[in-house]
C-alpha cells in the first residue's frame, strides 16, 4: 500500500524585508525556507502508520522549484521512501488550485491508497490544497483531521475532526480518501544524521506537467482560479507611545479616551 | 544591519583632558588575574576587547610600589624597567584598536598584607585592616607623606614609558587615598586630617603631582567611591563626596566614581541576586552637580537602553563596565552593528570575581568560557577555526556544557544534532532561575538558546531536537554521527550521600514521602511539610537559595551545615547580604553539625568535632579519637538533601562498554562533558562544553590539550641586565 504526502518548502520571513519588485510577493532574499509545518505532522502520521503495518509505501511529493528540494530531503531524512518534484516555470506564482490539479495527477499516478495533506501552509494559508485536489480526484476528503485510525487496506477510516469551540467531529470516511491533517496530530520526529546522510543518495523523481500529462491549459495563468493583485503591509496602526510626567501621560490618555469614547 | 540610531549618543567620542575615547564605552580597572606576570594574558584580553569596540581599557589595580603588595591576590605591579616592559604589550596591542589604555595605580595601606615583599604598608593612621587578617599599617609622618607621594609620581611615569594613555590615583575600595578622605580611617589631628579639606590634602596633593609630572602625555584621573556607605562614620554624597569632587576637579581630566569600600564590595560590583542595572544610580546621580569634567560610572550596564537613558538623563557620560566587557568583549560592536540580541550578556553571578577573592587563578566567566582563555588557548570570543572534517556530531543534552558544545562546533561549521528530553535548551538553569534573585542567571540558557535558533537555520542540516525520548545506547550508536558527545547532566543525591562520610545518610531515600532532592523541591509534586530541615553539603548557593524559598513560601526552615553555609558566596561577594537575608527571614543555621540518621518526623544530627581534641593508637576496629555523644534529634516534618550530587554518565558508561560496536556504525569517539563528566559550577561545565569544541579534532580530544604558560623563563631576564645566575650577596 501507498501513501501520498503532499508537502511545500513554506516561506519564513524575517523581521525586516522587502517586497518583489512587481509588489506580488516578498522578495526571495528576505525568506528563510522549510518544511511547511502543518507537513511534519502528515508525514509523521504517514511514518507511524508505515512503522505499524508491513509493506506501506510513503512517497512525498511537492510542486516547487529547485530551492523546494530541501523539502523532499528532509522528508527522506525522516524515513520517507521516495520523492517526486514537479516543475515548470509556467506554475511559478500559482494558485491552490492548480497545484491540486497537478498533485492530483501525480495521485493518478501513483495511485495511492491515501492522501495526507497538511490541513493548510504557514506562509499563504490558503488551506485549499488538499481539499481541491480531492475535489479533482473525486476522492472523499476530511479536513482539520486530529485523530486517525485506519487500517492499511481498509474501505474506510475513522478521523476526528477539529471544531470551533473545542468541538469535534468523528467521521468515518471512504478510502481512498483525502485528509488534511491538524497540528498537534502527532509529535514529529526529527530526522536522525544517519537520515540525513542516507537522504543525500535517494533519488528525487524529477517531472514536468507535461510528463503528467498536463496541459498548458491547465496549469498555467489561465488556469488559476485567483491571481494576487499586490501584497502590502497595512498602514501602521493607531499605536501611540505616550511621554512626559507621569500626570502628563495621564491627561494624555484621558484626552484620547474622550476623543475614541465620545464625550 | 546598521545600528539603532536610538543609540547614537554611545559611539560619540568624548574628550579626556589631552585625550580623546573615540565612544562612550569604557572598560573600567578589573582584575583577570593577570597583573604584570602574565603579559599574554593581561595583552590578549584587553585588547581583544578594544577590538570589541570598547573605547577605553584599563589594567586592574597597579601596585606601585612593593610596600603594596597584595599577594595572594593578583594585581598588576608597575615597579621597574620589567613591569614597563610587560605592560607595554598591552598599550600597544590595545592602541592597534585606536583604543585607549589606562592604568589604576594603587597602593593599600594595611588592606595589602605584603606576604611577597615583606615591606611594612603605611596608612593614615594606624588601623588593623577590617579586610585582611592580621595585618596592621604603619602611621605615617610628613616624611612618609611625601615618599609615598613620590611612589605614585614615579609609578606614573613609568605608566606614561608604558604608553598608557590614562593614569589613575586611585581611591575607591577603601585604598590608601580614600583612607586620608574617610573620617572612617583617618583620625589625624594635623594638616591631614580633620576637617574635609585637610583629609582630602594627601589625595588632591598627590593628583596634582602625579597631573604635572605626566603633563600631557596622559589623562588623569581619581577612581573615588563617592558614598562608602558607613553614614557619616564614612564618605557620604551629598557630604564630603561632592565636596572632594570640587576640591580635587582642577587636577583631573574625568571622574570614575562608584561606591561601596572593599570588605563588602560587592556593594561596588553588586551580584544580579540583589542588585540589578544601574543600581548606583541614586549615589552617583550626584557627581555631575559637582564637575564639569566628564563622569563615568558602573552599574553592570549591558542593556544599551539602559546606557542612552543614563546619559540622556545626565547621570554619567562614559558607560563604565567589567563584568559586561567580561561576559561579552564585543558588546559595542554588536550595538554598533545592530546585533544586541547577539550580546551575551552578564548574569551578575560575579563568578569571575570569585577567582581574584580566592587569590589568583586566572579569572572565569559564566557565560564567556573564552575569558581567560585568549592568550593561553588562542580562543577569540567571536571567531572560530573552521571544521577540521566533514564528520557529523550528536550532542545529547542540552545543559550549559551541552548547548556550548553545539554552539561552538556550529559556529565552527560542523553538522550537529542536539538532542534533549526537555523542552527547553538549559539544562538545570531552568531550575536554579526559579530560585528568589537567579532570574538574571537565564541569561546563560536565552544566549545559547539564541545562537542555536540561529545557527540551525544557517546550517539546514544542524537540528536542535527538545522534548525528545531520552536516547539509549542503541539509538546512539545507530543515529549516525561520527562524533557523539554526551552532556546528560548531574542530579543530587537521593541517599544522603556526601562529602565528609562519602555514604549515604541512614534513613535518608528521596522515594520517601519526607526526603526531597532539590529537583524535587522544583518539580514541586511533593508535599511540603511546614518545619523544613536542609542538611546541607555543598558550599555554594542551593542551600541558602532553597532555604530563602522556602521560608518565603511561609516554612519554618532550619539548616543544618557542617560546612560553612555558602562559603563560596564570600567569594562571590553574595554572602553579607545572604547572610542578612537568613537572619532577616528567620531562618536557623545550626553549624558545624552533620546528620546521622533520618527518621519520619525527625533527624539526629552531631556536632563534627564532638569526638574529642585526643588522638591514640587504640588498635584495629577501634577510632583514634573519643565517641562522638554528642548526637540529638530535632523534629521537622519535611528533609531537604542538599547533601551532594552524581553525573548521570550512564549512556556514556554504556557506549563506552560497547566499544566494538562503534566502527560498525561509523561512530569514532565518544566525549563526555560538563556535570555528567563531574558535577561543578555552571561556569566550569560551560568551559568543558567550548573546550572540547573547540579541541575535537586534536589528538584525544576528551583530555584538554596543553596551553601556553607564562612562567618566568629560566635564563632569561626579567629586568635589563639583570642575570638569572644565582649571585651570593657575599
Amino acid at each position: 500500500m501507498k501513501i501520498l504526502v503532499p508537502v511545500k518548502q513554506a516561506a519564513l520571513v524575517e523581521d525586516d524585508f522587502e517586497l518583489r519588485d512587481d509588489g506580488r510577493d516578498v522578495d526571495p532574499d528576505f525568506v528563510d525556507l522549510q518544511l511547511n509545518e502543518w507537513d511534519d505532522y502528515s508525514l509523521e502520521a504517514a511514518l507511524q502508520l508505515k512503522e505499524a503495518n508491513d509493506g506501506i509505501e510513503v512517497v512525498a511529493v511537492t510542486v516547487g522549484d529547485d530551492d523546494t528540494e530541501d523539502a523532499l530531503r528532509t522528508c527522506l531524512a525522516k524515513g520517507a521512501d521516495r520523492a517526486i518534484r514537479i516543475w515548470d516555470d509556467v506554475i511559478a506564482d500559482a494558485d491552490p488550485l492548480v497545484i491540486a490539479r497537478v498533485l492530483a495527477a501525480v495521485a493518478q499516478r501513483e495511485a495511492p491508497d491515501l492522501v495526507l495533506a497538511g490541513t493548510q501552509s504557514s506562509d499563504l494559508g490558503f488551506s485549499a490544497t488538499g481539499v481541491a485536489m480531492a475535489a479533482f480526484m473525486g476522492w472523499p476528503h476530511a479536513a482539520v483531521v486530529v485523530a486517525l485510525d485506519y487500517a492499511p487496506g481498509a474501505a474506510t477510516a475513522i478521523v476526528e475532526r477539529e471544531l470551533e469551540g473545542g468541538l469535534r467531529e468523528r467521521l468515518e470516511v471512504d478510502c481512498p480518501a483525502v485528509l488534511t491533517i491538524q497540528l498537534g496530530i502527532n509529535t514529529p520526529r526529527y530526522a536522525s544524521l544517519r537520515g540525513i546522510k542516507q537522504a543525500r543518495s535517494i533519488p528525487i523523481e524529477e517531472l514536468s506537467p507535461d510528463e503528467l500529462g498536463l496541459e498548458d491549459q491547465d496549469i498555467g495563468e489561465q488556469a488559476r482560479g485567483s491571481r494576487v493583485r499586490e501584497m502590502y503591509l497595512p498602514d501602521k496602526g493607531q499605536a501611540e507611545m505616550i511621554e512626559g510626567t507621569p500626570a502628563e501621560q495621564a491627561a494624555r490618555i484621558a484626552a484620547i479616551v474622550k476623543e475614541v469614547m465620545g464625550g | 544591519m546598521a545600528r539603532d540610531s536610538r543609540y547614537d549618543i554611545l559611539f560619540t567620542p568624548v574628550q579626556l583632558g589631552p585625550k580623546t575615547i573615540r565612544n562612550r564605552f569604557y572598560q573600567v580597572p578589573h582584575c583577570i588575574g593577570a597583573g604584570t606576570d602574565r603579559p599574554g594574558y593581561q595583552m590578549a584580553h584587553r585588547s581583544v576587547k578594544a577590538e570589541g569596540g570598547w573605547g577605553a581599557l584599563n589594567t586592574e589595580y597597579a601596585s606601585i610600589h612593593p610596600e603594596s603588595d597584595d599577594t595572594m591576590r593578583i594585581s598588576a605591579r608597575i615597579w621597574d624597567e620589567g613591569d614597563v616592559r610587560n605592560l607595554r604589550a598591552m598599550t600597544d596591542a590595545v592602541h592597534a584598536h585606536d583604543s585607549l589604555a589606562g592604568i589604576e595605580l594603587w597602593y593599600g595601606g594595611a588592606h595589602a598584607p605584603g606576604m611577597e615583599s615583606r615591606c611594612t604598608p603605611r596608612g593614615p593612621i594606624q588601623y588593623a585592616s577590617e579586610f585582611e587578617a592580621l595585618t596592621y599599617c604603619k602611621a605615617m609622618d610628613l616624611d612618609d607623606i611625601k615618599m609615598v607621594q613620590q611612589y605614585y609620581v614615579d609609578a606614573a611615569l613609568r605608566a606614561r614609558d608604558a604608553g598608557f594613555d590614562i593614569v589613575y590615583v586611585y581611591g575607591s575600595h577603601s585604598y590608601l587615598p580614600l583612607q586620608f578622605l574617610s573620617p572612617y580611617y583617618n583620625k589625624r589631628t594635623d594638616k591631614y586630617g580633620g576637617s574635609i579639606e585637610n583629609r582630602a590634602r594627601f589625595w588632591v596633593e598627590t593628583l596634582e603631582k602625579v597631573r604635572h609630572a605626566v603633563g600631557a602625555d596622559c589623562a588623569v584621573t581619581a577612581r573615588f567611591a563617592v558614598d562608602t556607605l558607613y553614614g557619616e562614620d564614612g564618605v557620604e554624597v551629598e557630604q564630603d563626596g561632592m565636596r572632594f569632587i570640587e576640591l580635587a576637579d582642577p587636577f583631573v581630566d574625568f571622574w570614575d566614581v562608584n561606591i561601596g569600600d572593599i570588605a563588602e564590595w560587592g556593594e561596588d560590583a553588586g551580584p544580579s541576586r540583589f542588585y540589578g542595572i544601574g543600581h548606583q544610580n541614586d549615589w552617583i546621580r550626584y557627581i555631575k552637580q559637582a564637575t564639569k569634567k566628564p563622569v563615568l560610572g558602573v552599574g553592570r550596564f549591558y542593556d544599551p537602553e539602559k546606557m542612552v537613558e543614563v546619559i540622556n538623563s545626565g547621570i554619567i557620560d562614559i558607560i563604565g563596565a567589567a563584568r559586561p566587557s567580561i561576559a561579552d568583549p564585543f558588546l559595542p560592536k554588536k550595538i554598533e552593528e545592530g546585533r544586541v540580541d547577539d550580546i551575551r550578556t552578564c548574569i551578575g553571578c560575579n563568578v569571575c570575581i570569585s577567582r581574584w577573592e580566592m587569590g589568583g587563578p586566572p579569572m572565569i566567566c559564566t557565560q564567556n568560557a573564552t575569558a581567560g582563555e585568549e592568550y593561553r588557548r588562542g580562543w577569540h570570543p567571536e571567531k572560530f577555526e573552521p571544521a577540521g572534517s566533514d564528520d557529523t556530531v550528536l550532542v545529547v543534552g542540552a545543559g550549559p556544557s551541552g548547548a556550548e558544545c553545539a554552539r561552538v562546533l556550529m559556529e565552527r561549521g560542523y553538522t550537529v544534532h542536539v538532542v534533549d528530553s526537555a523542552d527547553k535548551v538549559g539544562g538545570h538553569v531552568n531550575d536554579v532561575i526559579t530560585l528568589p534573585g537567579l532570574a538574571e542567571w537565564g541569561y546563560h540558557r536565552d544566549y545559547r538558546e539564541a545562537q542555536l535558533e540561529k545557527l540551525v537555520k544557517r546550517n539546514k542540516d544542524c537540528q536542535l531536537a527538545l522534548g525528545q525520548k531520552r536516547l539509549t545506547a542503541d539509538d546512539v550508536l545507530q543515529y549516525g554521527a561520527e562524533r557523539v558527545v554526551i552532556a546528560t547532566g548531574s542530579s543530587w543525591n537521593t541517599d544522603g550521600t556526601n562529602n565528609l562520610s562519602h555514604a549515604p545518610i541512614p534513613g535518608a531515600d528521596a522515594s520517601q514521602p519526607h526526603c526531597l532532592t532539590p529537583e524535587q523541591v522544583f518539580a514541586g509534586d511533593k508535599p511540603i511539610g511546614k518545619r523544613v530541615m536542609i542538611l546541607n553539603h555543598d558550599t555554594y548557593f542551593m542551600a541558602p537559595s532553597l532555604a530563602e524559598k522556602l521560608a518565603r513560601a511561609g516554612h519554618e526552615v532550619t539548616v543544618a551545615s557542617p560546612v560553612a553555609l555558602g562559603e563560596y558566596m564570600h567569594l562571590t561577594l553574595e554572602a553579607p547580604n545572604m547572610h542578612r537575608l537568613i537572619h532577616e527571614l528567620g531562618i536557623e543555621v545550626i553549624g558545624d553539625h552533620a546528620c546521622s540518621r533520618i527518621e519520619p518526623g525527625r533527624v539526629e544530627l552531631f556536632n563534627i568535632w564532638g569526638d574529642g581534641y585526643k588522638r591514640q593508637y587504640r588498635g584495629p576496629g577501634n577510632l583514634p579519637r573519643d565517641e562522638n555523644r554528642t548526637h540529638q534529634w530535632h523534629e521537622c516534618d519535611t528533609v531537604v538533601l542538599v547533601t551532594g550530587r552524581h553525573s548521570e554518565d550512564e549512556l556514556y558508561r554504556e557506549l563506552k562498554a560497547r566499544k566494538d560496536e562503534w566502527a560498525a556504525n561509523d561512530v569514532k569517539d565518544v566525549y563526555l562533558i560538563g556535570d555528567a563528566e563531574a558535577p561543578r559550577m555552571i561556569s566550569d561545565a560551560t568551559f568543558t562544553g567550548h573546550r572540547l569544541a573547540r579541541e575535537i579534532e586534536d589528538p584525544n580530544p576528551q583530555y584538554p590539550q596543553p596551553y601556553k604558560r607564562e612562567v618566568h623563563a629560566w635564563g632569561a631576564a626579567y629586568i635589563p641586565g639583570q642575570s638569572h645566575e644565582l649571585i651570593w650577596r657575599l
